[in-house]
This record gives C-alpha cells, sequence and structure tokens, in this order.
C-alpha cells in the first residue's frame, strides 16, 4: 500500500486519500477482455481497503464489499461501487460508463458510488481517452458486464428458493420471485461471489432501458464547483522538486552550452540539468531548473541563459509554410480516395472550378497546464498527474527504465482538459528524467507560454479542391487534395501520405469521379492529435467548397447536398437541421445562414449558422446542430459536448497560431485569444432517436462550425472566406 | 524571504515566502488550498479568480505582500456546503466539464450576483467575458447565473 498526500487542508475524508494497487491478482478473478463478446467470466472477492478514492486509481474494494467482475462491487448494506475505467477530462464518461454498468445490473443510478479504476490494461483493455471512442468501444463489454454480476445475483437468489434463474427477475437492487418475495443484492453477493458466471448473459433490449438514454446529473459536477475536485497539478507528494524548463523556441535546437553554475546559486533552487523528451520520434532539449518551489523554479528559469544550436530553422516562417505547401500541391500524393476517373474528366472539361482553403496551426490549450509528476526508484516508479493514457505512460516508464509493468503505478485523476494534449507522454517522460537525475520525486508544470510556443500543435494545411458541374448542376468530378503533416509520419524519409490526412471529407457524396489525394509535408514544427484532428481542417475546405458548387450550381446548399446523398444518417440530419431552422424560409434582412454537415467518430453532425449585422459588424447568432450518433447514453453529456465542440471551433475560427523566425509567435490568450462567453452564440442542439450502436460525441460538434459560419458569411456578403482564422472585424 | 500572516476563509495563516511571489502560488503552494487554479500567469484567463475584502481578484499578478491585512475567501471558502446560489446553479445547470476554470467562473459570477442581483443577458456577457473556458460551459454559465439570481 502507497500513500501519497493530498493537499493540506482538504477535507478531512480526503485525507485517507489511498492508492492501493493490486500487485498480483489472479487472471482467472476477472473477466477477460480480449473478446467481450465471448468473455470468460469469474469471480473473487478482492481485499482492499476503505477510504475516499475520489479521483485516483484502485483496484480495491471496501472491505465491506464483494466484487463480482472487475467493475462491480457490492456490499452487505447494498451499497454499489462501480469502475469507471476511463480518465475524466470534462467528456462525462465519468457517468456514461457507470450508467451502462448500472443498466445491465438493474441498480439505482442515483444510489451507486463512482470511482476511478487503476491503469491496468489486462484488467480493462485500453483505457486511453480519444476519438471520441470511449462510449464507442466499451458499450458492448460494460453491458456484459453488468449483465454477467446481474445474472450471479439471479442465480444465487434462484438457487435460496430452489427456482430456476427464469423463474427470478432482477430490478433495483434486488432480485424478486413469482410470489413476491425478494432478496436485497447486499443479501446476495457473497453467495453470488462463488457462483460461476456465464459467458454470454442475456442483455436487455433497448425498450427495457431505464437509465441509458436519460440525463443523469453527473456525480463529478459537485465537486467540481467547490474546489475539491484533485487535478494533477494539485498534487504534492513528500519531498518533491518542482520543475520548470526552458526549451528551444525552435523546436529541434540543440544546447551548446548554458550558465548552470550561476543559476544554481539562486533562492531555492537545487539542481540545474539538461533534459530531453521525444516528440514523434524528434528528441527535444531543455533546460530544467529544479527548486523547492515553483514559483522559485520560475525565477530561476528566467536567469538561463542557453546558447542553441538552431540549425538555420529559423528561416521557417509563415510565407515560406504557405509557399512550400502550394509547391508541394503540384505533386499527384497519394491517391487516399478514388472512384471513377478524375483525370479524364478533368482532361476533358473547360470548366473547371477550383478553390484553395488555408488553415493555421492551433493550439491544444487545457486550462490545465501540462503537468506531471514521477518518481524513479530503485525497484519501480509512480506517476501522478491528469493523462489521457496512463496504460501509455505505465509502459513508457517501465520500458525506459528497465522495470516490469507491475512495478509502475499510475495515479490519474481529472484532468483540467485534455483535448488529444494529454495523449501524449513526453511531459511525463521529462518529470521521469529529472527524477532519475535528481534522485528526488519531481512535479514538472508547463507555463502557459511553454503549452502555446511548444506544441505539439493541430496541423496547418492548405486543401485545393477542384470540381466540374454539369449543365443541370449536377456535381460530375470532384478532386480534394490535402497538403498537410501528418502525426505518425514526422520524421524520416517516407513521404507516403496515409488515410489518416483525409479525415472529415465526406466521400459518400455520390460523384461520379470522385477522388481525395494527400500531399505529405515535413516541416521541424510538432503536430499532434486535437480535438477531431484532421476533421477540424479538411471539412472547412470541403463543406465550403460543395457550397460554392451549390451556388453556382443556383441550388439550395441544402437541396444540393441531398441530390448527392443516399447514406440515411447523412440525409436525417441535414433534413431535421432544416426544418428545426426554418431553412426554406424567407431569411431576414442583415442576416445570413449556412449549412455544414460532418461525420466523426460515427456521429453525423449537420449545422446551421445563423449570422447577422450588428452596430456595423456581422457575428454569429444562433448555431442550430442535428446528432445522429446512434443510441445515446447520457442526452445532457451529448448536448454539452456539442456546445463545447462548437465553442472550441468557433474560437479556431477566430484565432489562430503564426510562425516567424522557426517558432510560434502567439505566447498567451492576450495575442492567442480563446473566445469568451460574449462571443458565445446561441446553441440549440437536437439527439435524433436511434437504435443504432452509440458513437463518439466528444468532438462531432467541431468539424462543422468553420465551414457552416463561413458559408452563412457568403450568403450575407456573397464575399468566400477560403482562409483561417476570420478577422470578424472585416467582414462587413 | 519573509514571514507574512494572511486571513483566508476566516482563518489565520502564517507562511515564510518571498513576498513578491504571487498571491496564487502562496494559496495553493503554501497554504494548500488548490481550488484556486493556475491558467495562464498574467491575468488573462481568470481560473485563478478570489475574493480580497469582497473584491474580485486574479492571484496569479497579486503579490503576496499586498494581501497582508485582507480578507480573502477562495471557493473553499464561497460556502460552508457547496449551497451558495451560484454553486447550486451551477450543480442544476450542469455546468461543469472538465472542470478547471469552475472556480473562477463561480468565484465571478458570485461578486457578479452580490453587485448586481438581477443581472441582464449583457451585464452576465460584460461581468464574465473576462473568464475563460476551453471546454466551452458559456451557454450553461449564462443559464445558472439567471438561475441563482432567483434563488
Amino acid at each position: 500500500m502507497q500513500m501519497w498526500h493530498l493537499p493540506k487542508n482538504q477535507k478531512s475524508n480526503q485525507a485517507s486519500f489511498k492508492i492501493v494497487i493490486m500487485e498480483k491478482i489472479s487472471r482467472r478473478k476477472f473477466i477477460q477482455l480480449s473478446s467481450a463478446a465471448g468473455a470468460f467470466l469469474a469471480v473473487g472477492c478482492l481485499p482492499g481497503v476503505s477510504g475516499n478514492e475520489q479521483v485516483t486509481s484502485t483496484l480495491a474494494s471496501d472491505l465491506s464489499r464483494v466484487s463480482l467482475n472487475q467493475f462491480i462491487a457490492i456490499g452487505t448494506d447494498n451499497s454499489v461501487l462501480l469502475y469507471n475505467h476511463r480518465p475524466e477530462m470534462g467528456q462525462g464518461t465519468y457517468q456514461s460508463i457507470p450508467m451502462i454498468l448500472a443498466e445491465e445490473l438493474e441498480v439505482d443510478i442515483n444510489q451507486i458510488i463512482i470511482r476511478q479504476s487503476a491503469a491496468n490494461r489486462e484488467l480493462f483493455g485500453s483505457q486511453m481517452v480519444v476519438g471520441s471512442r470511449s462510449i464507442q468501444s466499451e458499450f458492448d463489454k460494460l453491458r456484459l458486464m453488468g449483465a454477467a454480476a446481474r445474472e450471479l445475483l439471479k442465480q444465487a437468489a434462484a438457487n435460496r428458493w430452489k427456482l430456476s434463474i427464469d423463474q427470478v427477475t432482477a430490478s433495483e437492487g434486488k432480485v424478486t420471485n413469482q410470489s413476491g418475495a425478494s432478496f436485497s443484492y447486499g443479501e446476495l453477493v457473497e453467495d453470488a461471489a462463488k457462483l460461476n458466471p456465464s459467458n454470454n448473459p442475456p442483455l436487455k433490449k433497448r425498450s427495457e432501458f431505464k437509465i441509458i438514454g436519460k440525463s443523469i446529473a453527473r456525480k463529478d459536477i459537485p465537486m467540481k464547483t467547490n474546489g475539491e475536485a484533485i487535478f494533477g497539478i494539485d498534487i504534492t507528494v513528500p519531498g518533491m522538486l518542482y520543475a520548470c524548463i526552458e526549451r528551444s523556441p525552435q523546436f529541434l535546437g540543440e544546447i551548446k552550452s548554458f550558465n548552470e553554475a550561476e543559476v544554481l546559486k539562486l533562492n531555492g533552487v537545487r539542481h540545474v540539468f539538461k533534459t530531453s523528451r521525444n516528440v514523434y520520434g524528434n528528441t527535444r532539449e531543455g533546460v530544467a531548473v529544479l527548486a523547492d518551489s515553483y514559483w522559485n523554479a520560475v525565477q530561476a528559469r528566467k536567469a538561463l541563459k542557453i546558447e542553441w544550436d538552431t540549425k538555420g530553422l529559423e528561416k521557417v516562417n509563415n510565407a515560406s509554410i504557405l509557399k512550400d505547401s502550394y509547391e508541394a500541391a503540384k505533386k499527384d500524393g497519394e491517391e487516399l480516395f478514388g472512384k471513377g476517373d478524375v483525370k479524364k474528366a478533368f482532361g476533358n472539361s473547360k470548366n473547371i472550378i477550383e478553390a484553395s482553403y488555408e488553415m493555421p496551426y492551433q493550439a491544444h490549450v487545457p486550462m490545465e497546464p501540462m503537468n506531471a509528476i514521477v518518481s524513479i526508484k530503485e525497484n519501480g516508479a509512480e506517476f501522478w498527474g491528469s493523462t489521457q493514457n496512463p496504460n501509455g505512460i505505465r509502459s513508457f516508464l517501465a520500458k525506459t527504465y528497465n522495470f516490469p509493468e507491475e512495478a509502475v503505478k499510475i495515479n490519474y485523476t481529472f484532468m483540467g482538459g485534455g483535448f488529444g494534449r494529454r495523449s501524449m507522454t513526453d511531459v511525463a517522460e521529462e518529470a521521469a528524467d529529472l527524477s532519475k537525475k535528481s534522485g528526488a520525486p519531481v512535479k514538472v508544470i508547463w507555463t502557459r507560454e511553454d503549452d502555446q510556443t511548444q506544441g505539439p500543435f493541430r496541423a496547418c494545411s492548405v486543401n485545393i479542391c477542384r470540381g466540374i458541374l454539369n449543365a443541370n448542376g449536377k456535381v460530375m468530378a470532384l478532386e480534394h487534395k490535402v497538403v498537410a503533416q501528418e502525426i505518425q509520419n514526422q520524421t524520416g524519409p517516407d513521404m507516403k501520405a496515409g488515410r489518416q490526412l483525409m479525415g472529415g471529407i465526406n466521400t459518400d457524396f455520390l460523384i461520379p469521379d470522385f477522388s481525395v489525394k494527400g500531399v505529405l509535408i515535413k516541416r521541424h514544427i510538432p503536430i499532434s492529435y486535437w480535438r477531431s484532428v484532421y476533421h477540424s481542417t479538411n471539412p472547412f475546405a470541403h463543406e465550403c467548397f460543395i457550397d460554392e458548387l451549390a451556388r453556382k450550381a443556383n441550388q439550395d446548399p441544402i437541396e444540393f447536398r441531398l441530390n448527392m446523398l443516399d447514406h440515411p444518417r447523412y440525409r436525417r440530419v441535414l433534413e431535421d437541421v432544416a426544418v428545426r431552422t426554418n431553412w426554406k424560409s424567407p431569411k431576414k434582412p442583415g442576416t445570413g445562414r449556412g449549412v455544414a454537415a460532418v461525420e466523426r467518430s460515427g456521429a453525423y453532425f449537420a449545422m446551421v449558422v445563423e449570422v447577422e449585422r450588428k452596430n456595423g459588424q456581422i457575428v454569429p447568432t444562433k448555431i442550430t446542430t442535428s446528432i445522429d450518433l446512434g443510441i445515446c447514453i447520457n442526452p445532457d453529456t451529448v448536448k454539452a459536448q456539442a456546445e463545447g465542440s462548437i465553442v472550441m471551433g468557433l474560437g479556431a475560427v477566430y484565432s489562430g497560431l503564426n510562425v516567424q523566425n522557426g517558432a510560434m509567435v502567439e505566447q498567451n490568450f492576450h495575442t492567442y485569444p480563446l473566445l469568451k462567453i460574449n462571443q458565445c452564440p446561441e446553441i440549440e442542439t437536437y439527439i435524433l432517436d436511434s437504435d443504432a450502436a452509440p458513437d463518439g460525441a466528444g468532438e462531432a460538434g467541431l468539424p462543422t462550425v468553420a465551414p457552416a459560419l463561413a458559408n452563412a458569411l457568403f450568403d450575407l456578403t456573397g464575399k468566400r472566406i477560403r482562409k483561417l482564422p476570420i478577422d470578424m472585424k472585416k467582414m462587413v | 524571504m519573509a514571514k507574512l500572516s494572511l486571513q483566508v476563509n476566516g482563518q489565520t495563516k502564517e507562511i515564510d515566502v518571498d513576498p513578491q511571489m504571487p498571491l496564487l502560488w502562496a494559496i495553493r503552494d503554501f497554504i494548500g488550498l488548490t481550488g484556486t487554479k493556475f491558467g495562464c500567469g498574467i491575468a488573462q484567463c481568470g481560473s485563478c479568480t478570489l475574493h480580497m475584502d469582497g473584491v474580485l481578484v486574479r492571484s496569479c499578478v497579486i503579490p503576496t505582500s499586498a494581501a497582508v491585512g485582507k480578507e480573502i475567501t477562495t471557493i473553499e471558502g464561497l460556502s460552508k456546503n457547496n449551497d451558495h446560489a451560484v454553486q447550486l446553479a451551477w450543480i442544476k445547470e450542469q455546468v461543469p466539464q472538465c472542470g478547471y476554470c469552475q472556480s473562477g467562473q463561480i468565484m465571478s459570477a458570485a461578486a457578479l450576483l452580490k453587485t448586481n442581483p438581477n443581472p441582464t443577458d449583457a451585464d452576465i456577457d460584460n461581468a464574465m467575458s473576462a473568464v475563460l473556458c476551453r471546454c466551452g460551459t458559456y451557454p450553461r454559465i449564462r443559464k445558472a447565473i439567471k438561475q441563482a439570481s432567483k434563488l
């Protein structure tokens, strides 16, 4: 058992904040996750500890509770404890995952206790929260877990009554027989834990759902209104040092010299070390100041004088990036999607419509600056912090420092936002290196300036679209060429673009000759996954170009799209948003409206943005979106995610990062502003009912914002915008 | 370094710190109240907002010495049982997502309602535009402040 410290003055029930990670767990005791459908079930009672494990990982249940599998423990006092195995960054799966378990388990969702599970790939499968996948990929597995536990409880009751299992029913935490007698789950759990679970327990029909599909208040919200919620940056570990790191503005700069002796003399400074981290195959160097407080580390960092070898990277700037991109666009690139014969179509046509679109780099900017605590000891390592990728950090530490995975403990907390940035393990890598060098646990905290200037960033992109309309205004050919860096191919000689580059380009449009091409660019500026990834850039080009074609064809933009789509989910969201916004009604003078529809992570979003000229300036006044994401677990959470991704998408329409001297120009919020409340239009979201398997809600609202807004601005002003960010002050 | 005495949430706290260190780090790292958050360090995001003698302050830029003799209230001291009207409305409207900026949002909203118990939409936008939220909880913040003004 390992204890670590919460900040002083936390409420007493949190002072016993403990972590227990079971070192050796018999695999037989847990449901195997290799195949959810063919799960082998076995049960066991776990030893454990008491205490409030608010946000950290634990496998153990209280002594008073009996585990029915790795997700579910029930107390003889009828308390029900459900484990959430996915980190929470605001997306709301802290509530949605237990909702799925509780649905099949047949317990009152308001009576359950939610705990965060350990980071353990063997027990929980993937725990990485990326790509809006948590519900999508876990739905079947979680239902099986809930149902398997429920069936055990039913069997235990049936055994007592000497009945068969189909003569009893489970509901609201108890099992009842046909004569009306019942046992509570608490009365049954010890017996149930001794039984062999079924491999394929019966699952409820959708019509029998009592929890899934209802808006249930999130249990993490009250602790986020009084300062109780613990984020990585809030944790202190006994004996730890604080580190602040100066890194090369040109990213790949190498350290030639630094004034270690001078800085070591400053207040509270204990060590000054060269350190490094790996960013998608590139080593990035820095000089770290380790001090007794964060403030002292920050102050001493200002006194660092580092001589960098910047390798001529200062030559890269906005203009060179665009020049390189358009030069690269002359190449054919890789065909990522192809239908018909685009080359022939364009060769024969004299009426090619062409447009180029430009999108800048963006920073992730989670409100909680990047941070990590790592302690490297002789026989193991421990991590504390906020991460989207707890198992990635575990594997990294095990591999790098030659420990078995069991010797690496991962304590993950709530995240103050992630947006993809926290899927990387780089900050833990810095903390680990500094812990190894200093012999103490080290807490690295990035400043906001570090976050905005070091990235990795959302890739910038140049997209070139070409199309042909026939005399009837039908799109006969379309070519969309994406020129961008690729996340998984940032170093080395391989210049072949991969399919990731075409994210968000709707190839369901029924166009006879249709090609999507990718041209890979390599640049020293690091990129990474940013909320919705290439869906955050490509649809601006694609959905604006479709709009351009619609206008050239003198057709209504929604009708134009529907005429090219037989995909039922695209059709229904477009049709629905048209109804919700009275799309066919005449516009008021001084207003405009634009549409876009994009699929992301299986979720279909159609969006209408309305703009209005107010006091000499054009502003978006209302954003309406219709969503089909299959079965919706917690509608209020889906709405919150739609609102959030729309706000983030709108922010990315108004600001972007500039490159000068091979480095990012914008340092902090004064030059790279996030969207503010007074810029936030009214947002309406409609979730369409569906029986389909659930899809991802966390990103799908973002890709449509930029194109729908640009199309609305065209509708009002007649001016096409093909470059982001948009300076709304210049819109008249 | 200097021994300073701070009044935080009705309690006296003695700390030995660089008097120029921003109040934020005194509250978080030396007093141990972590509800007040670090977001930008240059008074641009509002995550570090707290009340000093009832007035909103960006604790990331105020020297700790400037807080001596003042009554400081942090999110932990806003109410005993998470039942300030703003907190209740925040829960009712399910405002937070990641939750990181919410202490600053709630402290700002509480200060707004103290001076302006019935704010208009424009008042809310005006007062709250100084606190950034990357998760985009703004539509719910508006609703929750309206709700709180009725509690």
